[in-house]
C-alpha cells in the first residue's frame, strides 16, 4: 500500500474523552469501531480508500476486537457481504467510491434493501462529484430513493460525522433500512478533531460466534411473492419508522435566526460552505450563528414531511440549497408544500446552477439573488453591497487575467509516475501503429487511463472498471483492423475476467487484450490483489531492484484455465519486443482472443521496497549500483521526439547551451530511477544518439577499483580534451 | 452578530508527489501547537501522480483560549478574490489559480516559486513550446496585494529536502499567520536526517522571504529580460572582421569557429564565402540598412549549423571527449570515490553508413535497404550500446572520429552542400528582391536539425516551403509581402507537429499544395471474417 498508517492505527485505539486529530475518513473508521461494528468490507477508490487501508493494516487490533475485515474483490462483493445483517443482529459497514461503485453494487443493494436488515448496515460512499472528480457526475441520492435506503449527508465536521455514523446504525436498525452515508471528497480529506469514546467489541463476532443459523424465513428472501410485501413494508412501516427516529433524535438540525420570515434548507454536507457564503453578506458569524433560520438535513432520505412543512409555513420565502441534478429534494419539498396548500415561495435551482459543485462562490451568487429579492436590512446593507461588488469583481478579474495572457495556460493533467512500467507499452503502441496503421483502443479505468493525456492521447472509450474488452464487442466485428483493449490487473480482477474474457472466449471473438500486470491496484493507492507478489517473493528476492510481478502467475493460469490459446508475456520495458508483439497480435492469422500480459511491477511499490534496502546497504558500506539516464546537450537535436514518445516527468527541457542553437535541449533531471525506457526508446524508435546510461557504483570492490583505474588511464590517453 | 472576524485562508498549490499533504499537516499541527483552531482539506483524488493539485487551509486568528469554548465553522473551498494567501511551488500553477480568479490585488498575498516544472504539452513541441515566465510573473504582480517570488527549486536542492519544507518556511517568513517561528519548527521534528534537511529548507525560505528588499529586487531582475548567456568568445579572423559589419561579428565568429572545427580551415573559407553572398544581397535589398543586417546575422547562424551537420563522426567525437566525461560525472552526481560506467545508445542504419561512402556505393547500400523494406522487413539498423568508459568503446569512438578527414568524400557531404546552396541561392535572390521575404526564408534554417528521419523531414519541409511559398515571388514580385506571412506561418506550423498536419493545412491555406505523400509499404492482412460474405 502506498501509505503507511502506523500513527493512524494508534488513533483508532483512543478511548473515552480523548481527542482524535486527523482526516475525516479516518474519523469515520474510528466511529465504526465505536459503534460496535462486526464486519467491515469494501473496495478501494478515492476518496474512501483510507478507510479500508487503515483497517487492513490494523489487522492485529481488529482481531483483538473481533472485527472481521474483508478486502472485497469489487463493490458487488462488498454489498453482498451486507447480507449477513438480514438475519442476524450484526452491524456491518462497507465502503466504496460512488457513483461508480454504487452502480457495480446495485444488484446486491436492491436485494438487500427489499427484505431489509436486522443488524444496522452502513454503506460509506465517497461522493466523487465536482471539482477534481475522476468519474461521471451523478448523484447517489437517486439510488437511495429508488431502493428505499436511508441517505445520510452529515455536516463536514468530524464530531457531527462521527455522531451520524453511530446514529446511522441505530436508524438502520429502527427502520430495517440499510443506510448510506455520502461524504464529499473535501469532507473525506478534511483535517479536524473530535472527542472519542471507547470502542465497542461487537456482541456477535469472530470471538463470539453464532451457535445456530437462523430458522428458515421466506420473508427474508428477495424473491417473489414476498418482494411485493417488502414493497408495502417500505412505505407503510420502514420509512415512517425512520422518520420517527430522525425527529426523535434530532438528526436534522434547526438553527434559528433573526429573519424569521425567511428560511434556508441545506444538505448537511454543504452547511460549512453555506455559512462561509452567508458571512460574506454579514448574515452569519464565524461560529455559525446565522441571521436566516436554517434547516440542515443531515439525513437527506427519507425526508420528514412534517419537519419541512413546519419550517416553511408562514415564511415569505425559502431557499433550498441542493447540489447536483435532478433536484430530488426540492421536487419532493415542492410537492409537500403543494399538498399541504402552503403558499411559501420555494426557490432552489431557479437561483442556483443545475450542475456542478456548490462552492462558496456559487452559493454566494445564489444567496445574492435570494437576499436581493427578499431581504432589505439596513444593518447589513453595506456588507451585502460589498459582497455583490466582490462577486462582480471576480468575473471582471478572470476576464482581465485571461486577456493578460497570450494564450490559455497549458493544462497539467496527472501522468504516470517516474519509471512507471506502463509508459514503455504506450511508447511501443505508438511505434506499432506506425507499422499497422491506427487502431481503435478500448480504454479502461486505472493508471493506464493516464495514457489518454499527452504525449500519447490513446483511448477511444472508457465504459467502466474492467470493461475494456467487453466494450469492444460491438466495435471489432465492424472494424477492418483489430481493436485493442487495454486493462490493468486491478480491472481484470474487478470485472474484466468475467465480463470481458469469458464473453470473448465464449463468442469466439477476434480480440486483442493487453493486461498490465503491475501487481497492484495502483491508481487507488497500490492495494494488494490476488496477483500481488507475495511477501515470501519480496523477502527472498536477491536483487530487490528487479520487478517481482512475474513471481505471481495467477493471471496466466486463470487465462489458461479458461482456454486462452494465444498468450504472450512481455517485459514492459522491452519496447522493441512489445512493439513486435503488438504488431503480431494485430496481424496474426489467429482469430480468437489474443492476450498480451505486459509484466512490470508498479514502480511506486518497487521504490518503496528498494529505498530502505539501498539505505541499509549504504549504511553497511556495501556495494550499490545506481542507474541514471542522461542526454548529451551537444548531441541532442532539440526536436524532442524522445519526449513525445515518453512523457516521463524527469525527461524535460533546458536552455540550449550552444549559443548558435535556439531550441531548448532535452535533459534528464534528478529523480530518474533508471528504468531504462530512454535507452529502449532510443533503440526502438531510432532516436538521436544523445542518450546515455550511467551506472554509478558506490562502495566498489577493490578489484573493481583496480580494473577501473587501469582502464581509466588508457581511456584518458585516447581522449582529447 | 457577535463576531465579524473571518478565518485566514490559504490555498496551497503543488504537483502530485511534492509533499503538499505533509505541508498541510504541518500547518494544522503548527496551529494546534500555537493554540489556534484550524482546518485543512484537499482534493488529491485524481491529481495523483504529477498532476496539479490544491490544498486549502483556514486558520481562525483568535487563540482558542479566547473563544469561550465556541468553535469556528471553517470553509472547505476558497473564496475567489477574498483569499488571503496563494502559495505555489510552481510558477505556472500560481498563474493557473490567478486565472481561475482566486487571487486579487485587494486581498491576496502570493507566495510562488519562480521555478517551472514544464508540462508535457510544453515539452513535446518540436521547437520551443515553453511558456514565457515573464508573462506569468506579470500575472502574479497584477493580481496580488503583496508577493514573494523565490526560486523554491533551488532552495530545495540547496537544503537537500522536499519543496514542502521550503513552502512552509516561506509561509512562516511572510508573517501571514499568527504563529511564531518556533511553532513551525516544533512540528517538523529535529532528530532524523530528513527532519534536519526540512529545517534547513525551512530556514532558507524563511530568511529569503524576510529579506523583503532583496526579494523585490529579485522579482525586478527576473522580470527584466534575462541576459543572454555569455558565449565562449570565439574570434573572427581579422580579414573577415573588416569585411563584415559589426552586427554580424558575434554569431559569425561562433559559426566560423564551428565549421573550422567540424572540418578544416578551408571549410571555414567556404562558410565565409557563402555568407558573403548573403551580405551582398542584403545590401542590395535593404540599401538603407533598416534592419541591421538581420538576414546576414541569421544566416551566420543557420549556415554554420547546417554545414556542421550531425553525423556519426561528429557524435563519436563529441561523446569521446574528456570534458564530456566530466560533465556526465556532475550530471549524475557521482561522488569522488564512486566508479562510473557510461553506456551510449546508438542505432546507426543503412543511411548513416551510406553517408560515409562515395555516391555510387552509397546508392547501392540504400537500394539494398529499400528492397528489404519493400519485402516487408524493417529497415536495417545496428542497435549498439557502447561502453564509453571502456578501452574498446573509446577506441571505437576515437577511430570513428578520426575518419573526419574522409568526410568530404562521403555521399552525404555532397548532398548537404547541394541543398545548402539551393537554399542559399533562394535566400540571396529573395533578399535582393524583397528583403523581408529573404529574411523569412533564412529563418527557415531552424527546420534543419537532427539525425535520420527528423533531418529528412526538416529538409523536405524547408524545400517545400521554399519552392511553393517563397520562390514564386521571383516571378511575381508584387506578392512579396503576402508571401512573407505565408512563409512565417508555414514555418511555425512545421514545428508544431511531427505528422505535418498543421503544415499541410498552412500550406493549403496559402495556396500551396500539401506535401506529397511518402511511400510506405502496405501490409495486406487476410481477414477470414470476410469469407462468409464472399461465400454467399
Amino acid at each position: 500500500m502506498e501509505v503507511s498508517f502506523t500513527q493512524e492505527i494508534e488513533s483508532l485505539r483512543l478511548g473515552n474523552g480523548q481527542t482524535f486529530h486527523g482526516e475525516g475518513i479516518l474519523a469515520i473508521t474510528k466511529a465504526l469501531l465505536q459503534s460496535g461494528v462486526s464486519y467491515v468490507g469494501g473496495y478501494q477508490g478515492a476518496p474512501v480508500s483510507h478507510l479500508l487501508d487503515v483497517m487492513v493494516q490494523a489487522k492485529p487490533y481488529m482481531d483483538e476486537l473481533g472485527v472481521h475485515v474483508e478486502a472485497c474483490s469489487n463493490e458487488a462483493s462488498a454489498a453482498a457481504m451486507l447480507g449477513a445483517s438480514i438475519h442476524y443482529p450484526l452491524r456491518g459497514a462497507v465502503t466504496w467510491k460512488s457513483i461508480v461503485g454504487t452502480n457495480v453494487a446495485a444488484d446486491a443493494l436492491s436485494n438487500l434493501a427489499s427484505p431489509g436488515v436486522t443488524g444496522g448496515v452502513l454503506v460509506v460512499v465517497g461522493e466523487d462529484y465536482g471539482e477534481g472528480a475522476s468519474v461521471i457526475q451523478e448523484r447517489t441520492h437517486a439510488f437511495a430513493l429508488k431502493s428505499s435506503m436511508v441517505l445520510l449527508d452529515p455536516r463536514p465536521d468530524l464530531a457531527c460525522m462521527v455522531h451520524m455514523v453511530e446514529q446511522g446504525f441505530r436508524l438502520s436498525e429502527a427502520s430495517n433500512m440499510p443506510a448510506m452515508m455520502e461524504l464529499r471528497i473535501r469532507a473525506c480529506h478534511v483535517r479536524g478533531s473530535f472527542t472519542t469514546k471507547d470502542n465497542v467489541k461487537p456482541a456477535l463476532s469472530r470471538h463470539q460466534l453464532i451457535d445456530e443459523p437462523a430458522s428458515f424465513d421466506y420473508n427474508r428472501l428477495a424473491h417473489p411473492p414476498v418482494t411485493f410485501r417488502h414493497e408495502k413494508l417500505k412505505g407503510d412501516e420502514r420509512i415512517p419508522a425512520a422518520r420517527h427516529y430522525i425527529v426523535e433524535h434530532g438528526l436534522n438540525e434547526h438553527f434559528d435566526g433573526q429573519h424569521q420570515d425567511l428560511g434556508l434548507i441545506v444538505q448537511g454536507g454543504l452547511y460549512n460552505t453555506l455559512i462561509r457564503a452567508l458571512q460574506q453578506f454579514g448574515l452569519a458569524d464565524a461560529f455559525g450563528d446565522t441571521a436566516i433560520p436554517m434547516l440542515v438535513l443531515n439525513v437527506t432520505c427519507p425526508l420528514v414531511p412534517q419537519q419541512l412543512t413546519d419550517f416553511c409555513v408562514g415564511k415569505r420565502a425559502v431557499l433550498m440549497l441542493e447540489e447536483g441534478q435532478p433536484e430530488y429534494i426540492e421536487q419532493e419539498l415542492a410537492t409537500l408544500l403543494r399538498r399541504s396548500d402552503i403558499q411559501t415561495p420555494l426557490h432552489g435551482k431557479d437561483m442556483l446552477p443545475n450542475a456542478g459543485e456548490y462552492t462558496a462562490e456559487v452559493m454566494a451568487n445564489g444567496l445574492a439573488k435570494f437576499i436581493g429579492r427578499y431581504l432589505q436590512d439596513p444593518a447589513t446593507q453595506a456588507t451585502a453591497d460589498a459582497a455583490r461588488a466582490w462577486l462582480q469583481g471576480n468575473q471582471t478579474r478572470r476576464a482581465e487575467a485571461a486577456q493578460q495572457l497570450q494564450a490559455p495556460l497549458p493544462a497539467r493533467p496527472p501522468g504516470m509516475c517516474i519509471g512507471c512500467p506502463e509508459r514503455p507499452v504506450f511508447s511501443a503502441l505508438k511505434l506499432a501503429q506506425e507499422d499497422t496503421g491506427p487502431v481503435h483502443i478500448a480504454g479502461d479505468i486505472g493508471c493506464h487511463a493516464l495514457a489518454t493525456f499527452e504525449p500519447f492521447s490513446f483511448g477511444h472509450s472508457i465504459l467502466g472498471y474492467g470493461m475494456s474488452l467487453a466494450s469492444r464487442a460491438g466495435v471489432s466485428p465492424v472494424m477492418k483492423r483489430r481493436v485493442l483493449s487495454v486493462m490493468g490487473d486491478g480491472g481484470f480482477w474487478h470485472n474484466g475476467l468475467l465480463t470481458g474474457v469469458q464473453s470473448a472466449l465464449f463468442n469466439g471473438d477476434d480480440a486483442v487484450l493487453l493486461i498490465f500486470k503491475n501487481g497492484y491496484t495502483s491508481a487507488t493507492g497500490t492495494q494488494d490483489i490476488i496477483s500481488t507478489p507475495d511477501d515470501d517473493a519480496k523477502n527472498s528476492a536477491s536483487d530487490k531492484q528487479a520487478s517481482l510481478a512475474h513471481t505471481n502467475q495467477t493471471i496466466e493460469t486463470t487465462l489458461k484455465g479458461l482456454g486462452v490459446q494465444w498468450m504472450r508475456t512481455v517485459n514492459t520495458y522491452e519496447v522493441d519486443t512489445m512493439r513486435a508483439t503488438l504488431t503480431e497480435a494485430f496481424s496474426t492469422p489467429f482469430q480468437g482472443l489474443k492476450v498480451i500480459v505486459a509484466e512490470g511491477e508498479c514502480q511506486l511499490e518497487r521504490q518503496r521496497r528498494i529505498k530502505p534496502w539501498i539505505a541499509s546497504l549504504l549504511k553497511k558500506g556495501e556495494r550499490v549500483v545506481r542507474v541514471k539516464y542522461g542526454v548529451d546537450e551537444d548531441v541532442c537535436n532539440g526536436d524532442h521526439a524522445c519526449i513525445r514518445l515518453s512523457g516521463c516527468p524527469t525527461l524535460t527541457l533546458k536552455d540550449n547551451p550552444d549559443p548558435l542553437k535556439v531550441d531548448p535541449v532535452a535533459t534528464v533531471i534528478d529523480g530518474c530511477v533508471g528504468c531504462g525506457l530512454c535507452g529502449a526508446n532510443a533503440h526502438a524508435a531510432t532516436l538521436c544518439p544523445s542518450f546515455y546510461r550511467a551506472e554509478v557504483i558506490q562502495n566498489p570492490r577493490w578489484f573493481e577499483r583496480l580494473v577501473h583505474s587501469l582502464r581509466g588511464s588508457v581511456v584518458r590517453m585516447l581522449q582529447p580534451s | 452578530m457577535s463576531s465579524n472576524q473571518q478565518p485566514i485562508s490559504l490555498l496551497l498549490c503543488a504537483l502530485g508527489g511534492e509533499g503538499g499533504g505533509i505541508l498541510t499537516d504541518w500547518l494544522v499541527e503548527t496551529a494546534r501547537h500555537a493554540g489556534y483552531a484550524a482546518q485543512a482539506t484537499s482534493i488529491p483524488g485524481v491529481a495523483q501522480r504529477t498532476g496539479a493539485t490544491t490544498y486549502y487551509l483556514e486558520v481562525f486568528p483568535v487563540p482558542v483560549s479566547e473563544l469561550d469554548g465556541r468553535r469556528p465553522v471553517f470553509g472547505l473551498n476558497p473564496l475567489p478574490g477574498r483569499l488571503d494567501a496563494l502559495v505555489s511551488s510552481e510558477l505556472l500553477e500560481a498563474g493557473r489559480q490567478i486565472t481561475n480568479g482566486l487571487a486579487s490585488n485587494t486581498h491576496t498575498l502570493v507566495i510562488s516559486s519562480s521555478a517551472r516544472a514544464l508540462t508535457t504539452g510544453e515539452k513535446m513541441v518540436m521547437g520551443d513550446g515553453r511558456r514565457d515566465a515573464a508573462e506569468l510573473l506579470a500575472l502574479v504582480n497584477t493580481h496580488s496585494r503583496a508577493r514573494h517570488v523565490l526560486d523554491m527549486a533551488a532552495l530545495t536542492k540547496q537544503a537537500g529536502t522536499v519543496v514542502s519544507a521550503v513552502m512552509l518556511g516561506a509561509i512562516a517568513g511572510s508573517g501571514l499567520l499568527p504563529f511564531a517561528r518556533r511553532d513551525y519548527e516544533a512540528v517538523m521534528g529535529d532528530s532524523s536526517a530528513s527532519a534536519k534537511a526540512s529545517l534547513r529548507g525551512f530556514a532558507l525560505a524563511f530568511d529569503a522571504v524576510q529579506a523583503q528588499r532583496a526579494q523585490t529586487a529579485y522579482v525586478e531582475q527576473v522580470l527584466a529580460d534575462e541576459p543572454e548567456p555569455t558565449p565562449t568568445r570565439a574570434r573572427l579572423p581579422d580579414a573577415l572582421q573588416h569585411e563584415f559589419p559589426p552586427e554580424v561579428h558575434e554569431l559569425m565568429a561562433l559559426g566560423h569557429a564551428r565549421v573550422c572545427e567540424y572540418q578544416n580551415a578551408a571549410y571555414g573559407d567556404r562558410y565565409a564565402d557563402r555568407l558573403r553572398g548573403v551580405l551582398a544581397a542584403e545590401k542590395q535589398g535593404d540599401p538603407q540598412n533598416l534592419h541591421g543586417f538581420r538576414t546576414t546575422v541569421e544566416m551566420a547562424r543557420w549556415i554554420a549549423l547546417w554545414m556542421a551537420f550531425d553525423d556519426i563522426v561528429l557524435v563519436a567525437d563529441l561523446k569521446s571527449r574528456a570534458s564530456r566525461q566530466a560533465r556526465v560525472r556532475t550530471e549524475v552526481k557521482a561522488g569522488s570515490d564512486d566508479l562510473l560506467r557510461v553506456y551510449d545508445h546508438f542505432k546507426p542504419g543503412a543511411p548513416e553508413f551510406a553517408a560515409m561512402l562515395p555516391v555510387s556505393l552509397a546508392r547501392r547500400v540504400l537500394a539494398w535497404d529499400r528492397q528489404r523494406v519493400a519485402a516487408g522487413k524493417s529497415p536495417w539498423a545496428l542497435p549498439l550500446k557502447i561502453g564509453t568508459h571502456s578501452v574498446l568503446g573509446m577506441l571505437a569512438l576515437r577511430g570513428l572520429a578520426a575518419t573526419k578527414r574522409l568526410r568530404p568524400l562521403g555521399s552525404r557531404f555532397h548532398t548537404e552542400q547541394a541543398l545548402i546552396d539551393r537554399w542559399l541561392d533562394a535566400v540571396v535572390q529573395l533578399t535582393a528582391l524583397h528583403a523581408p521575404l529573404g529574411h523569412e526564408v533564412a529563418l527557415c534554417g531552424r527546420l534543419i536539425k537532427g539525425y535520420g528521419s527528423t533531418n529528412e523531414r526538416g529538409k523536405d519541409n524547408l524545400l517545400h516551403i521554399m519552392d511553393h511559398l517563397a520562390l514564386p515571388a521571383l516571378a511575381e514580385p508584387a506578392s512579396g509581402p503576402q508571401r512573407c506571412a505565408a512563409v512565417a506561418s508555414a514555418r511555425q506550423a512545421a514545428l508544431s507537429d511531427e505528422a505535418g498536419v498543421a503544415l499541410d493545412q498552412a500550406l493549403r491555406q496559402h495556396g500551396a499544395p500539401a506535401r506529397p505523400v511518402k511511400e510506405q509499404p502496405i501490409r495486406w492482412q487476410h481477414n477470414p471474417r470476410l469469407k462468409v460474405r464472399a461465400g454467399t
